[in-house]
Parts: C-alpha cells; sequence; structure tokens
C-alpha cells in the first residue's frame, strides 16, 4: 500500500476537510439527546414554551448545518477519491506505455486492463467509504468506551475485556481475506483472458466450431471466480455475527455483574440501563465494521496489485547521456557481431550476426521462416536490446540515441499490419502528427492505396473497426506501409509487408520508393522483391549466411539458387 | 510526476439531458431495447428466481433475525424492571439463559442468510455471465468487427461487478427494512396515531428528494460504466498495438489521448458519486429534522396535556427505528441503480441480434462430396457498394479452385460468403446441390477446414494449438499432422519441442511459423473443403515448395479454394478465377488462361518481368 500513499498527497486539503465535515455531522447527531432533554426538562417539565421553541430551533438550524457539511464532504469525498482513481490510471497507463517487450511478458494484457480498471475502481471506492463513513464507526465506539468509563468504571472494564478480542479477531479475518480478494482479482484477470482470446480469435473459433470448447474453457475460469469471491466474502461475513454475539454477550455480562452492583450499591439502576445502551450503539457501530473490512481486504490486494505494475523496473531505458537531438544524417546501419535470445528463453534467435548496410541502399532479406529475420528488425527502433554486440546507425550506437528520437526517424512496417479504431487519416497520422493534407495524400499515393481510399464514400475520413476489420489484407498492408512513409524516414523498414499485394501493386510501390531518400531494409519471401534490390542478405538459423547482389548470390549460394529455382524454375520453364 | 497530473480543482458541469445522447463512439451502439429501469430489475429478479429454494431459506433467516433483534432488547428491559430495579434474582440465571439462545439464534440466522445470499449472488452472476459469453459466440462476425473488445471485455467483468455488489447485499437488506418498518409503524399506530402522522411528514420529503437525486445518478450510472468501457477498450488496442506505439514513437500522443478519456470517466464518475453521496446525507438529516419535530410538537401537544414526556421520548426513538430502515432502503435503491446501469450494457449485448439464427428446419450435411456453386451470388458491406456483384462458378468434388485478382477484388469475400461468416445480400450458394443458408452454420463449417490470412493462435502450448482442429486427436496424431505441414522441425527445436508454450503476442515464434501450426491444425480437422487464404504469404518458398507438397497431399479427393499472390503457387490448380471488383473476369485452367492472354495473362507476366530481365 506504501507506495500508493503519494497519490493522495495533492488532495491532502480535500481529505482534512472531508474529515472535518464528518465530524461536525457526528457532533450533531451527538448532540440531539441533550437537545431533547432540555426540551423535555427545560420547556415541558417547567410548562415553558419559549424554551421548547428555542431548542427545537436549535434542533433544526443544527440538522441543517448538518446537511450542509454532509453535501460538502459528499463532494470533497468524491472529489479525492474519483482524482486519486484518474491519477492512478494516468500514472499507471504512462508506466505502461514505457514498458520494454519483457516487461510486457510478465503481465498479460488482460491482467494489465483489469488492474487499471477494476482494481483502481476498488481503491476508489474504498477511499470514498472512508472518508465518509469510516471514521463514524471507530469514534462511536470509542467515544461509548469513554463515556461508560465516566458513567461507571466497574462495569465499563467488561468493554475494555470485550474490545481487544473483537479488534484481534478482526485484524486476523482482514489479513485472511485480503489475501483471499488478491485471488479473486486473479480470477478476474483469468476470466477477462479468455473473453479477450476469444474475441481476438472469433473467426477461428467459429470456422474450427469449437464454441463449446471454448464456453467450456470460460466457464471453469469464470466457475473459479465465483467459488473464490463466495470463499471471500463467507470470510469476511463470519464477522457480523460474531460481533454480534461478543457484544451481545458483553450486555449479558453487563446484566449479571450489574445485579450485584446494584444489590451491593456499586451502581445505579439507571447507569446500568446507561452501559447497556453504549453497549447496543457500539454493536451497531461495530457491524459496520464487517462492511469496513470487506472493503479494506479488497483494497488491499487491489492496491498491491497496483503498486506492482508501479513498481516494475522498466528494463529497456534510455541511457542518462542518451543524445535526445542526434540526427541520422545518412542512414548507414552496421550490426557489429550481434547475438540476441528473447527474453526468458534461452535459444538465441539471432547469433554473432554482423553485416553493414551503406546510406540510401535498398537491401533485402531474405531466409526461412523461423530464422531471425523480424527479431533483427526489432532491434534497430530498440524493441529490445542484443544480448551481445552492438547496432550502430551512422557510426554511433543507438544506445547513445535517446529512443523516442531514434525511432522517430525510423519508419516500420511490421508484419501485421496493426490499425486501431479511427478514420483513415487519422491512422497515417500516427506516422506524423502534424503532417498536412498533401503529405498524407503524397504518402498514400506512394503507398499505392491513395485511389482506393478515393473510391471509399467519406474518403480519408472513413471510420476503421479495431485492428482495421473492414480493409482487406492487401490494404490493411498499405495502410500500413503510408503510416510509415508520411513521417519521410531515413530508415525504412518493410516486414515482409507485401505478402498481401499483388505482383502489379507490389511493383509499383516499389518504385515509389525509391524517391524517397532513405536506407531501406526489406524482409521478403519473393524473388521479385531481391532482384530490384542493391543487396541480398541470406538469413540461416540467425546468422547471414551470403550476402550480396542477385546475380552474385545466384552464382555463389546454393540456398539461393534453390529459392529461384523454387519460384521462378518452374515458371520460366513454362514460358521459355 | 505527480505535479503535472494535479488538476484544478473543478469539474465541468454534466449537462444531463445529454448524457446519454453522446455517441459511445464511432461504432454507435444498436439503441438497447431495455433501457427501462423495472424491465432490467426484473431480469435480473428472474435469473435470482433460479434459486427460489435457497431464497426463501435465506428470507425465513432475515425473520427469524428481524425477530431475534425485536426479543433481544425486550429481554434486556424486561430484566432490567425484574431483576435489577426489584432485585428479585431468584430466575435471574434463566433469564439469561433464554437471552443467551436469543442471541445465539440472532447470530447463527444472520450468519445463515449472509452464507447463503452470497452464494444466490455468485450463482447469478455466473449464470448471467455465463449467458453473456455463450450469446457472444452467437453474434455474427460483423458484430466483432464494428466494436472495440475491450468494451466487450469491460461488460463481462467491471458490468457483472457492479451487479455482483449490488447482489451480495440488497436483497437482504431490503427485506430486513421492509419487516422492520413494518414493525415500527404499527408499533406507532398503536401508541398514538397522531404522533405517527407527524412522524410521517417526512415521508414525501424524501420521496421527493430521491427523485430528484436518482434522476441524476441513473444517468450518471450509466455513463460511467459506458465510459469505463470506452477506457477499457482503448486500454486493450493500446496494449495490443503496443508495437506500433513504440516504433512510432507515439507514447505521448496515445497517453493524451487515454487522458481524454480518463477524464471523462472521471467527470461522470465524479458526479454520480457526489449525487449518490448526497442519499444517507439527505435521510440522515431529514432523520434529524423528525426527530426534532417530534420534539417540538410533541413538546406543544405535552404543554396542552395531549401526550405523556414518556410517548414523547418513545416516538423519539421510534422515528429513529423508522428513518433508519427507509435509510437503508434508500442506499440499496443507489446501489441497485449502479447495478442496473451495469446490468443493461450486459443485456444489451444478450439481447443483440444472433447471427440470423439457423432455420428452424435447418438440416445438416453428411458426408459431404464437395460440390461447390455460386449462383448470381452478391455482397455488399453495410451500404457500401457491392463488394461481390452477380457471381457465379461451380466447383466439382475433389476440385482445386483458385481465386486470383489484385487486392480489395473479393476474394476473401467469397470464404466468408461460403462459410457463412457474411450472408450473400443476394443469390445462393449450395454445397452438393443444398442451399448453405438450409444448413447448420456449425455443421457447415465442420466440414470446413481453413488457413486464414490472419493466423491466430491461443495462449497454451504448441500441442493444444495443432490440437485445436481436432480436440480429440491423440498425440501421434497431432504429431504427424506437424510433420506434414513441415512444422516438426522448427517444433523440435522449440525448448520444449511440442509442450512449449506460446504467448498471446506470439513473442519468439515468427509469423511464418504461426502460418505453419495453422496449416498442421486444419490438416488435423481432415475436412472435405478446404480453405487456404494466403496461407503461404509469410513462408519462405522453399518452406512452401515442401508445404505445397503437403497441401497438395491434403487437397486430394478435398474440393479447395485458394488465395494465392503467387501465381505459380496454384498453377496446378484446375480452375483458376480471376476477379477483379468483385466480378469474374475470367475463368479457366492456368494453360486456357494464358493462352486467352487476357488480364490473367498481364498478371503472370508482370511477375515473370523482372525474372526474364535477370536472365536476359
Amino acid at each position: 500500500m506504501r507506495t500508493l500513499f503519494p497519490f493522495l498527497k495533492p488532495y491532502k486539503l480535500a481529505i482534512y476537510v472531508a474529515l472535518t465535515l464528518t465530524l461536525v455531522e457526528l457532533a450533531v447527531e451527538l448532540l440531539h439527546p441533550y437537545f431533547m432533554s432540555r426540551i423535555i426538562d427545560d420547556g415541558i417539565v417547567a410548562g415553558d414554551l419559549s424554551q421548547v421553541m428555542y431548542w427545537g430551533g436549535i434542533m433544526v438550524a443544527s440538522s441543517l448545518v448538518a446537511f450542509a457539511a454532509g453535501i460538502t464532504n459528499s463532494f470533497f469525498a468524491a472529489h479525492t477519491s474519483q482524482g486519486t482513481g484518474f491519477d492512478l490510471r494516468s500514472k499507471l497507463f504512462r508506466k505502461i506505455q514505457g514498458f520494454s517487450f519483457s516487461n510486457f511478458s510478465k503481465y498479460p494484457t488482460s491482467s494489465l486492463i483489469t488492474r487499471m480498471t477494476n482494481d483502481v475502481t476498488q481503491l476508489q471506492n474504498t477511499l470514498f467509504m472512508s472518508l465518509r463513513i469510516m471514521l463514524r464507526a471507530p469514534l462511536l465506539v470509542i467515544g461509548s468506551v469513554v463515556m461508560a468509563f465516566l458513567v461507571n468504571p466497574t462495569l465499563a472494564l467488561i468493554l475494555v475485556v470485550g474490545v481487544p478480542l473483537l479488534l484481534a479477531f478482526l485484524l486476523l479475518i482482514m489479513k485472511r481475506a485480503g489475501r483471499l480478494f488478491k485471488e479473486v482479482q486473479q480470477r478476474v484477470d483469468n476470466v477477462n483472458g479468455v473473453v479477450q482470446e476469444n474475441l481476438a480469435g472469433i473467426r477461428l473459433i467459429k470456422a474450427f466450431t469449437r464454441r463449446k470448447h471454448e464456453n467450456k474453457r470460460f466457464i471453469k475460469a469464470s466457475g473459479e471466480l465465483k467459488d473464490r469471491t463466495v470463499r471471500a466474502l463467507r470470510t469476511v461475513e463470519i464477522t457480523m455475527p460474531i460481533i454480534l454475539l461478543i457484544m451481545n454477550l458483553s450486555i449479558m455480562a453487563v446484566l449479571w455483574f450489574g445485579s450485584f452492583q446494584v444489590n451491593t450499591g456499586g451502581a445505579t439502576v439507571g447507569e446500568v440501563v446507561a452501559i447497556v445502551n453504549y453497549t447496543t450503539r457500539m454493536s451497531g457501530a461495530m457491524t459496520v465494521f464487517s462492511m469496513i473490512i470487506m472493503i479494506f481486504s479488497r483494497a488491499k490486494a487491489s492496491a498491491s496489485r497496483v503498486a506492482d505494475v508501479l513498481n516494475e523496473e522498466v528494463d529497456l531505458k534510455d541511457r542518462e547521456d542518451a543524445d535526445p537531438n542526434k540526427r541520422i544524417h545518412d542512414g548507414k546501419i552496421a550490426f557489429d557481431r550481434v547475438s540476441f535470445a528473447y527474453p526468458g528463453t534461452e535459444t538465441p534467435v539471432l547469433d554473432d550476426l554482423s553485416f553493414q548496410v551503406n546510406p540510401g541502399e535498398k537491401v533485402a532479406i531474405m531466409g526461412a521462416t523461423g530464422s531471425g529475420k523480424s527479431s533483427l528488425f526489432q532491434l534497430i527502433p530498440r524493441l529490445y536490446d542484443p544480448d551481445k554486440g552492438t547496432v550502430f546507425i551512422d557510426g554511433t550506437d543507438i544506445s547513445n540515441v535517446t529512443m523516442e528520437r531514434l525511432r522517430k526517424q525510423i519508419g516500420f512496417v511490421p508484419q501485421e499490419a496493426m490499425l486501431f479504431t479511427g478514420s483513415i487519416k487519422n491512422n497515417i497520422l500516427w506516422g506524423k502528427e502534424d503532417a498536412s493534407m498533401e503529405e498524407i495524400e503524397q504518402a498514400a499515393k506512394s503507398a499505392q492505396i491513395h485511389d482506393t481510399i478515393a473510391k471509399l464514400p467519406n474518403g480519408y475520413e472513413t471510420e476503421l473497426g479495431q485492428k482495421g476489420v473492414n480493409l482487406s489484407g492487401g490494404q490493411k498492408q498499405r495502410l500500413s506501409i503510408a503510416r510509415a512513409l508520411v513521417r519521410k524516414p531515413k530508415i525504412l523498414l518493410l516486414d515482409d509487408s507485401t505478402s498481401a499485394l499483388d505482383m502489379k501493386t507490389e511493383a509499383k510501390l516499389l518504385d515509389a520508393l525509391d524517391t524517397y531518400q532513405c536506407t531501406t531494409l526489406l524482409i521478403t519471401q519473393k524473388m521479385s522483391t531481391t532482384i530490384n534490390a542493391d543487396k541480398v542478405l541470406l538469413v540461416e538459423d540467425g546468422r547471414i549466411t551470403a550476402e550480396g547482389t542477385h546475380d552474385e548470390l545466384l552464382e555463389h549460394s546454393s540456398l539461393y539458387q534453390r529459392i529461384y529455382e523454387s519460384q521462378i524454375g518452374e515458371g520460366r520453364a513454362d514460358h521459355a | 510526476m505527480l505535479n503535472e497530473l494535479k488538476k484544478p480543482f473543478q469539474y465541468k458541469k454534466i449537462d444531463l439531458d445529454h448524457i446519454e445522447a453522446k455517441k459511445p463512439g464511432a461504432y454507435s451502439f444498436q439503441k438497447p431495447k431495455t433501457d427501462n429501469f423495472w424491465g432490467t430489475v426484473k431480469r435480473v429478479g428472474g435469473y435470482l428466481a433460479e434459486s427460489k429454494g435457497l431464497l426463501t431459506y435465506v428470507i425465513l433467516m432475515i425473520v427469524l433475525s428481524s425477530a431475534m433483534a425485536l426479543l433481544g432488547p425486550f429481554l434486556v428491559g424486561v430484566s432490567i424492571d425484574n431483576y435489577i430495579v426489584n432485585n428479585e434474582l431468584g430466575t435471574f440465571g434463566y433469564m439469561l439463559l433464554a437471552l443467551a439462545v436469543v442471541y445465539l439464534l440472532h447470530s447463527l440466522s444472520v450468519w445463515q442468510q449472509h452464507m447463503w445470499m452470497i452464494r444466490i449472488a455468485q450463482d447469478t452472476v455466473f449464470k448471467m455471465r455465463t449467458k453473456l459469453f455463450r450469446h457472444l459466440h452467437k453474434l455474427p462476425i460483423p458484430f466483432f468487427d464494428k466494436r472495440q473488445h475491450g468494451d466487450l471485455m469491460s461488460r463481462v467483468t467491471n458490468d457483472m461487478e457492479n451487479v455482483s455488489n449490488t447482489l451480495n447485499s440488497s436483497v437482504i437488506q431490503v427485506v430486513s427494512s421492509i419487516l422492520t418498518l413494518v414493525g415500527t409503524i404499527a408499533v406507532m399506530l398503536w401508541l398514538s396515531p397522531l404522533m405517527t402522522v407527524i412522524t410521517m411528514l417526512i415521508v414525501p420529503a424524501m420521496v421527493f428528494g430521491m427523485k430528484w437525486i436518482t434522476k441524476r445518478t441513473s444517468k450518471l450510472f450509466k455513463a460511467q460504466q459506458r465510459n469505463l468501457g470506452e477506457l477499457n477498450g482503448y486500454i486493450q488496442e493500446t496494449m495490443s498495438g503496443q508495437r506500433i506505439v513504440k516504433t512510432f514513437s507515439q507514447e505521448e500522443k496515445v497517453i493524451a489521448e487515454f487522458m481524454e478519456k480518463n477524464e471523462q470517466l472521471r467527470g461522470t464518475a465524479f458526479w454520480a458519486q457526489t449525487f449518490s453521496g448526497f442519499i444517507p446525507k439527505l435521510m440522515n438529516t431529514l432523520n434529524n429534522l423528525s426527530f426534532a419535530v417530534i420534539a417540538f410538537v410533541g413538546g406543544i401537544l405535552a404543554l396542552n396535556g395531549m401526550v405523556s414526556i414518556g410517548v414523547i421520548v418513545i416516538f423519539a426513538e421510534y422515528a429513529r427505528q423508522f428513518t433508519r430502515p427507509l435509510n437503508d432502503l434508500a442506499n440499496q435503491f443507489n446501489l441497485l441503480l449502479s447495478a442496473v446501469a451495469g446490468a443493461e450494457r450486459v443485456f444489451n449485448i444478450i439481447d443483440e441480434e444472433e447471427e440470423a439464427n439457423d432455420e428452424e428446419d435447418a438440416g445438416e450435411l453428411n458426408g459431404v462430396a464437395g460440390a461447390v456453386r455460386f449462383n448470381h451470388v452478391s455482397f455488399s458491406y453495410e451500404g457500401n457498394d457491392d463488394t461481390i456483384n452477380d457471381l457465379s462458378f461451380r466447383a466439382a468434388p475433389g476440385e482445386t479452385v483458385a481465386f486470383v485478382g489484385p487486392t480489395g477484388a473479393g476474394k476473401t469475400t467469397l470464404i466468408n460468403l461460403l462459410s457463412r461468416f457474411y450472408e450473400a445480400t443476394d443469390g445462393k450458394i449450395t454445397i452438393d446441390g443444398k442451399d448453405i443458408t438450409t444448413v447448420k452454420r456449425e455443421n457447415l463449417r465442420r466440414h470446413m477446414g481453413f488457413v486464414l490470412q490472419d493466423s491466430f493462435l491461443f495462449e497454451g502450448t504448441i500441442r493444444e494449438n495443432i490440437r485445436y482442429g481436432r480436440l480429440d486427436a491423440t498425440d501421434e496424431e497431432v504429431e504427424e499432422a506437424a510433420r506434414l505441414a513441415n512444422a516438426r522441425s522448427f517444433i523440435e527445436k522449440m525448448p520444449d519441442a511440442f509442450d512449449t508454450k506460446l504467448s498471446v503476442d506470439g513473442g519468439g515464434i515468427s509469423q511464418g511459423q504461426r502460418q505453419l501450426l495453422a496449416i498442421a491444425r486444419a490438416i488435423l480437422a481432415d475436412p472435405s473443403i478446404l480453405i487456404l487464404d494466403e496461407a503461404t504469404s509469410s513462408i519462405d518458398t522453399v518452406t512452401e515448395l515442401k508445404i505445397q507438397e503437403a497441401l497438395q497431399r491434403l487437397m486430394e479427393g478435398r474440393t479447395s479454394f485458394v488465395i494465392a499472390h503467387r501465381l505459380n503457387t496454384i498453377q496446378n490448380a484446375d480452375q483458376i478465377i480471376v476477379l477483379d471488383q468483385g466480378e469474374i473476369v475470367e475463368k479457366g485452367s492456368h494453360e486456357d488462361l494464358l493462352e486467352e492472354e487476357g488480364f490473367y495473362h498481364g498478371l503472370y507476366h508482370s511477375q515473370l518481368k523482372d525474372e526474364m530481365q535477370t536472365t536476359s
């Protein structure tokens, strides 16, 4: 919980105000019986109407004061809890945006989502409640004990025995419930996870008619959530009957000892009645404790889950001395003996790999599935850092440049064209926020998607669904290329991003790329692409096994020859 | 960091009339059908009623605990009068025993009612959640294409949570409050009808106040849950698009957009909480006021000798007893509002029209030969121009049909129509002469094997992912399928081979490898009709050759539909259908089409052009 306390700081004033206002309410409530007794004693018994008017008026006025205090309290309490929730979510989101992919691998997306919404909501509710009623219950208990002592210290001792016992019991339950509620939140993660997977894979599930199988998975996750919730809640609910029982037994004890005391003259009847009354009031206040305990144990569980994320060490950071202004002038890229394995795995995907790409060159990277091509790409914008070796751009180690600066100058087109909900225009603007309409259209034209967009009823304003579902695979790829081109990058990385394009479109696109002054790396499976490249790198098992122009490789590399044969050999034979 | 979060202390005034009118996003939801409060309550009640037996037990326990709660103080009063004031200790032991029994029963009944109410409530929530999830699977694909996944997730968890919280306590509170209320009023009437009427004066004020508050909170709670859903949606989308966010260095932009949504949520949630916080305050005040009025009026009456002091004191106490349950009810009502806001969002999905139900008389396909026919089929996405326009072709059993054409020609749409992910707007598709709209969807798809463009993997082991093709497949069959798909060699290089865990974002496994797994999955499914949508686009050509080999074998005796861009991969197809803008331009075998020197000829040559240049 400690991590979260600083979040309350900005609301210190609001918290004080809210707490003070609850005290005002409490005071009014405690004073009313006194006012009442004045009406009876000074007014009715003395037969004085003006006294009745006087104290009655005070009662009404004080009620209104309490009302004003209550309303204002509500305002401040809501401000504190919602403000803190807002800050927590913002901080969490910001933190997560800074996560590296190895950080991400520790928390499933669904769990991060639960933490940012569900857990924060729990904390918010706790705060709101704390500021409004929680103070009241303990104060009532303390007040009652004090009053009881003032009335009759001997009889009040009975309460002093009962209360610590109860408190110890409550603490025990709270600890246990805290643990149980943590399990509940984990189960919420699981439910969220199944739902998320089902939504993302809905086509596949329908295609394979696996509805029943998925239902089973969900029912398992949801059933576990139910069981844990029941267990946690039942643990908490056991407090109320026990508190009631202990307090009621105290009443019996007060009666029993009271009767002796009255007998021996140690107490008056009125005193016994008063202490019984205070005990009753206390047990009323204490039943609220079971709710307090529930809320607090939930909050404890949620707080630690939120704190976990906030305390997560981001392992991919800018170096202290990283240059935030470094410009890529030429776009020369060099890998020097780079090795890399994905976090948490042992098998290196890149193994002592070196190569160099000159400014403005167009280099094709080819290799078998899983040979490490995409991994190699991810090191350039520093999505991951290599385990060994260095990546240089323009002769500078890329870890000398801030990530933001570095990435801003690179145009990256991933294999899977990931688009966002929003208009086509907004999706292209991702590449460059302040791009003018001309720039956007220019990029779209180069990416061979402008004509398609222009034909849409709303043109560039057409709204896309999640992941751009209302576009075809090829359209998505081209849009994702336009997004990279709009920033006129110095380095362009195309990760097999033209796979869903037909030959004609692809050729036009590659031609258009020539007008951009940038170093281009493209992963491809197509011979037609490599033929146009200045250089071809052949990757096998995380190493570069051959390097050179198309013609050179065709002569020297047997693997390249085989690929060539597989794609063109047949066609040429037919055609020749 | 906290400094920037420090916001000036101001909340925009919420325009209550327009809270609901605001569009929830670019893709507005279909107008909810259950936009009435009591309707929703009734539906939740319907779920609750399924546990009638337990519910009756819980209510009995509430009655018992209420009785014990009244009996306890009564016995204490008697004890004080008889044993303490009069000091006759003779039977005091029995009295204490009776008290102990009453107290024990009280605690027991309180414990029992909570214990079982929690069970009922959680069972209900579980049922609703299951219903919601099951329903999701019955919805048509376009539904998912339009919604933000995070918002749907929020309904399953956050909204259901609201329902759950309320159910846990509401039933008990409401029943016991009503019992106490009735009891108290009865006693009050018996004591003094006149004072009762005076005490009741606060009821209209209460009703009026509640109305004023709930008019606001019910709208605000709805807006709050909607904003929460939107926020959830945004988080989900940016998380799954992290790679883009990072490579484009758009963290700040994303954070700014998030802040905007976060701010909206804070706005509605703040007002929802503030207004709902008024309820107990209002009740308390009315409570205090009635206390004052009783004292005041009672005092005047007493001065005129119309009531005794004792009656005033008792009434003041009862006024408290009378307003407490009312107070509880008011609080519960408020909780109920937030639960209803949640439940409504859940029901909105449950009421969402299912994938047009299979016709009552929908049949099943058995032993499919695989003769597929498209008969004047047209299709358009909502309101747009036709993506498929009056298209007809036939595929004989066992034939391989390839679709070729520029991007956006409608190739994938044809596949979506055949598998009924989308329904044709016009025309008829038949399999073995049977209109596919007369076949149950699940049955139809069971005869098809898919390798889709976007090869989705589930979190789990490689083995589990392949087995998804046929759940009862043995380990040997799974491995054999992997071998046929040429996936085995790479799988065996993984740290735990077939038992290697895959994460959702598929870190450590390449796109091409994912496709191989998807192919293995389809091989395992052993379908009569095979659908390959650019199945080999991300696979290197050497591997692809091997897969082609495997696929050739697989396609033997099955009707296969193939979408591919590399024309050499489909040269052996029995039929190549060339599409452009939703229409068939050409159709025939590879040789036929080359001879025709039409569209296909052009495509084919553009693919060969570069090769010709290098070899010349």
